[in-house]
């Protein structure tokens, strides 16, 4: 029996990159295929030239035996490829049939297409109300509109790009069961993902690229974590080091009664939102995408402002003060999206540390900006935390997306702030990254600031935290140290329950 | 074969140089084509419009003429529109800044004092400010599109002129003719060059690109500016708000074109008179982004239009073309020019349908 897919000798080069050098792996019909790497090791190159968006400069691809040339996506649909990527194309104020009709190749009559949409969901339990608007569903459930859109084609190759990052661990096992029941009917999955133990339990065989080349091609089942997490880097894997038993402080950053305004129609705002962190403590915030975390680090690092003292350090109010007079105050903050927040993508990383550290660290003069002191702040922060940049005058946009996050963690980290706030601090960032960031984060708890981390990662909000909140629709579970929760209790209060007297009028998930 | 854009990793600095040049080079091969098949001299137009005013050396004052009050405005429009900031309206305030000098100069009418000039500026430069605030105002607090008040201040700033100089500031011995008396000597501005045209208003618009582009690549204020254009988000974060940067823009680009007002209405003109808005502020938005919305390249983009100007005149003798001809070229131009810059962050590949064959 012929391979489903099969990749001899791939290569493509970008200007100064040679994205994928001469890659060859194969994929069984009805095998779940894990395609594993750090970021900027080649994995979306190579996806893209399956599904056609780019071409290979040399090497060849196999379609069930036959050499194919996939010139488009539209070619790749028709070849019997589907792929749901990382970030949805969803238009919110649509409704979900609407939004698959959007995307399909072929006019297919409203009716009819509503049937077949039932029919996929039903066969593959993704319970979804056609008629909802995309607005009112939350990122597991748009995700399976993505499925949905995806299967409709009768997809004999199914490319899953980082599917679980915005999922809670019951909708992670509820996709799980999809994919394993899509792969009995023999449909082969290629499944890119960081998360190592999700391709122990998931996948039959894993292809792991490095630097653009493949390092191996094992069985995951007869892997450890651990051992394929080194085969990404290519060298041994820290653990996270911190002292054990050390104590905390006195209350550094206190939140009390937090509430901000619904800032557009599809917002969630915080709503009397109350916890305290103390120096040496790291605080995290849990829960699924979309409930208020967003406007909660708003409001944490002065976007968005609020009453005098519902936000203070050190019982000082900075409720008022924008984003630039909290950062005078040691208050530091990261948000979920690197470029265009976080970071200015067609500005040098120099510039882009103007952007928030021009004060802390005196880049300022009389109104004019010390571009050497700049520069000079920017090649540590690439030497610290180890950015793969060519220096401080690389543009932010040309760096991958792990990369740009450890040079904004790094930015951030290295002005000391006496209170950092981040959100996702690691999504999309590779094991190797991760691990420096974490380290970064519990050695700067550990010289005593406070560190409120908001993820959608449990893994590493258990591992790095200790102390646990959970929000839900913008209202924060009271906090509980880390070892004293389970992932299961976490989860519950992910989906809205808020234990016994709430769980009324609690909206189940 | 098939062509087809790929993005570039790093936006390509030649071409964000090279687009401009091309834009220029394509302006005169497609106007000479389409002067040509209208049945004029189209390749003797485009030497008229682009190359007799560099050649011809008499020509050179009014080219520095010219150029002065574009290069003044367009600095102003760079620096707002770098902030994503539309200030379309620089016309009516070069408008109001003249009258605001007029005012000045009428005022002190008869009176002799180096004070006189340096006030019409002041005047000139403030008036083009409150006539930007309106808009900005506007924006801040209703969040009513700056494109669309700004033009529209624009005609009322015209209305304005032909008011005053048909009633309060009507020239009483002008014979009836709509226009201010004649300044007296200390609100006119010198000439610095003997025996020509070229007056104080032309080193003053050298002096203005430079430390305008010495303000946007080194001060925090330019640093705002550019970082409010290239990611809204990403300012906010940085402490930059929104409201402060759109009042900031429009009054700085408001000043600037007010200060080209006061400059021309003491210069060239000399009076208020109907003619006195000439669209400098509407081309200025060509020159501030053929000069890609930085200070040094306003300057030549500056100069580049009013070749086109100077040269147009000189066509319209020469050719006979009409005056409207300037206009398609300047256009064209524009077109040329935003058309070429998607080649800045995209290259064009050629596709060439991969061979299958059995070994790589």
């Amino acid at each position: 029996m012929p391979y489903r897919l099969e990749l001899t000798g791939i290569t493509k080069r970008f200007p100064g990159v040679l994205a994928n050098d001469n890659v060859t792996f194969a994929v069984k019909p009805g095998e779940i295929h894990a395609l594993l790497g750090e970021n900027g090791a080649g994995k979306s190159t190579l996806v893209k030239m399956i599904y056609g968006i780019m071409q290979p400069d040399a090497g060849e691809i196999r379609w069930d035996g036959a050499p194919v040339v996939v010139p488009n996506p539209k070619a790749a649909r028709k070849l019997g490829i589907g792929m749901v990527f990382q970030h949805f194309s969803l238009f919110e104020a649509l409704t979900v049939l609407e939004n698959i009709a959007l995307g399909m190749d072929a006019k297919i009559p409203s009716r009819e297409l509503e049937a077949r949409i039932r029919d996929v969901m039903t066969q593959y339990g993704l319970l979804l109300d056609p008629h909802r608007t995309v607005a009112t569903l939350s990122v597991g459930e748009r995700q399976r509109i993505e499925i949905v859109r995806a299967l409709l084609v009768d997809p004999k190759l199914l490319i899953m790009d980082e599917p679980t990052s915005v999922l809670t661990p019951q909708e992670v096992e509820q996709l799980f069961d999809v994919l394993r029941k899509l792969a009995a009917e023999g449909c082969s999955i290629l499944y890119i993902s960081h998360k190592l133990y999700e391709i122990k339990a998931l996948c039959d065989s894993a292809t792991i690229l490095r630097g653009g080349k493949l390092v191996d091609t094992c069985d995951p089942k007869q892997e450890t974590s651990r051992s394929m997490a080194e085969k990404m880097i290519g060298a041994g894997l820290k653990d996270i080091v911190r002292l054990e038993g050390r104590s905390f402080g006195q209350n550094k950053l206190a939140v009390s009664h937090l509430s901000t305004q619904k800032a557009g129609h599809f917002d969630v705002p915080v709503d009397d939102v109350s916890f305290t962190v103390r120096a040496g403590e790291i605080f995290g915030v849990a829960g699924v995408a979309g409930n208020g975390q967003n406007a909660l680090l708003d409001a944490l690092s002065g976007e968005i402002r609020s009453d005098k003292d519902a936000i203070a350090i050190d019982g000082h109010g900075l409720g008022l003060l924008d984003t630039t007079g909290r950062r005078k105050r040691g208050l530091c903050a990261v948000p979920e999206e690197r470029n265009g927040h976080a970071a200015v993508g067609d500005f040098s990383l120099s510039d882009n540390s103007v952007l928030t550290a021009r004060d802390r660290l005196g880049m300022v003069v009389m109104g004019l900006i010390n571009s050497g002191a700049a520069r000079t702040y920017t090649g540590k922060v690439i030497a610290d935390f180890a950015v793969k940049a060519l220096g401080p005058a690389s543009t932010a946009g040309s760096l991958s997306g792990g990369n740009l996050q450890k040079y904004i963690m790094g930015r951030e980290i290295l002005q000391k702030p006496s209170v950092l706030v981040v959100s996702q601090p690691t999504w999309g960032v590779d094991a190797g990254a991760a691990a420096a960031i974490h380290q970064a984060l519990v050695d700067l708890a550990a010289a005593g600031s406070a560190i409120v981390v908001i993820s959608q990662d449990l893994d590493e909000l258990r591992a790095l935290c200790d102390t646990l909140a959970v929000i839900n629709m913008g209202r924060l579970s009271p906090a509980r140290p880390t070892k004293e929760v389970s992932v299961e209790e976490i989860g519950l209060l992910m989906g809205g329950v808020h234990g016994a007297t709430e769980a009324q009028d609690a909206i189940p998930a | 074969m098939q062509f087809r854009l790929e993005k570039r990793r790093e936006p390509s600095q030649f071409m964000l140089y090279a687009t401009p040049v091309a834009a220029v080079a394509l302006t005169m091969i497609v106007g000479a084509i389409i002067f040509s098949l209208i049945g004029y001299d189209g390749v003797g137009a485009v030497r008229e419009i682009f190359l007799t005013p560099l050649t011809n050396a008499y020509k050179w004052q009014d080219l520095g003429v010219k150029a002065a009050p574009l290069i003044i405005i367009g600095v102003g429009l760079s620096i707002a529109y770098r902030a994503n900031v539309w200030n379309i309206g620089a016309e009516g305030q070069y408008v109001i800044g003249g009258l605001a000098g007029t005012g000045i100069a009428l005022l002190t009418y008869g009176m002799t004092g180096w004070w006189i000039l340096p006030l019409m500026v002041l005047a000139g430069m403030l008036g083009g400010m409150a006539y930007a605030a309106i808009p900005a105002l506007l924006r801040t607090r209703l969040n009513v599109n700056e494109i669309l008040t700004s033009l529209m201040l624009t005609y009322a700033s015209v209305q304005l002129i032909y008011y005053l100089i048909r009633a309060p500031w009507k020239d009483p011995m002008g014979m009836g003719f709509p226009q201010t008396r004649l300044f007296s000597e200390a609100a006119r501005l010198p000439f610095i060059i003997p025996g020509t045209i070229v007056h104080l208003g032309v080193p003053i618009a050298v002096v203005v690109g430079l430390v305008a582009w010495f303000i946007m690549t080194r001060s925090v204020f330019g640093y705002r500016m550019r970082v409010v254009g290239a990611a809204p988000h990403a300012a906010r974060y940085g402490g930059f708000s929104e409201h402060k940067t759109i009042w900031l823009a429009l009054l700085v680009s408001g000043a600037l074109a007010g200060l080209a007002g006061v400059l021309e209405v003491a210069g060239p003109f000399q009076r208020m008179v109907p003619g006195f808005p000439t669209n400098y502020g509407f081309t200025a938005i060509i020159v501030a982004f053929l000069g890609r919305l930085n200070p040094l390249g306003v300057i030549v983009a500056g100069v580049v239009l009013a070749i086109t100007f100077v040269g147009g005149e000189v066509a319209q003798t020469t050719i006979g073309l009409p005056n409207a001809a300037t206009g398609i070229f300047q256009a064209m131009m524009l077109f040329f020019l935003l058309a070429g810059d998607i080649l800045i962050k995209y290259r064009v590949r050629r596709v060439v349908p991969q061979p299958s064959q059995g070994a790589a």
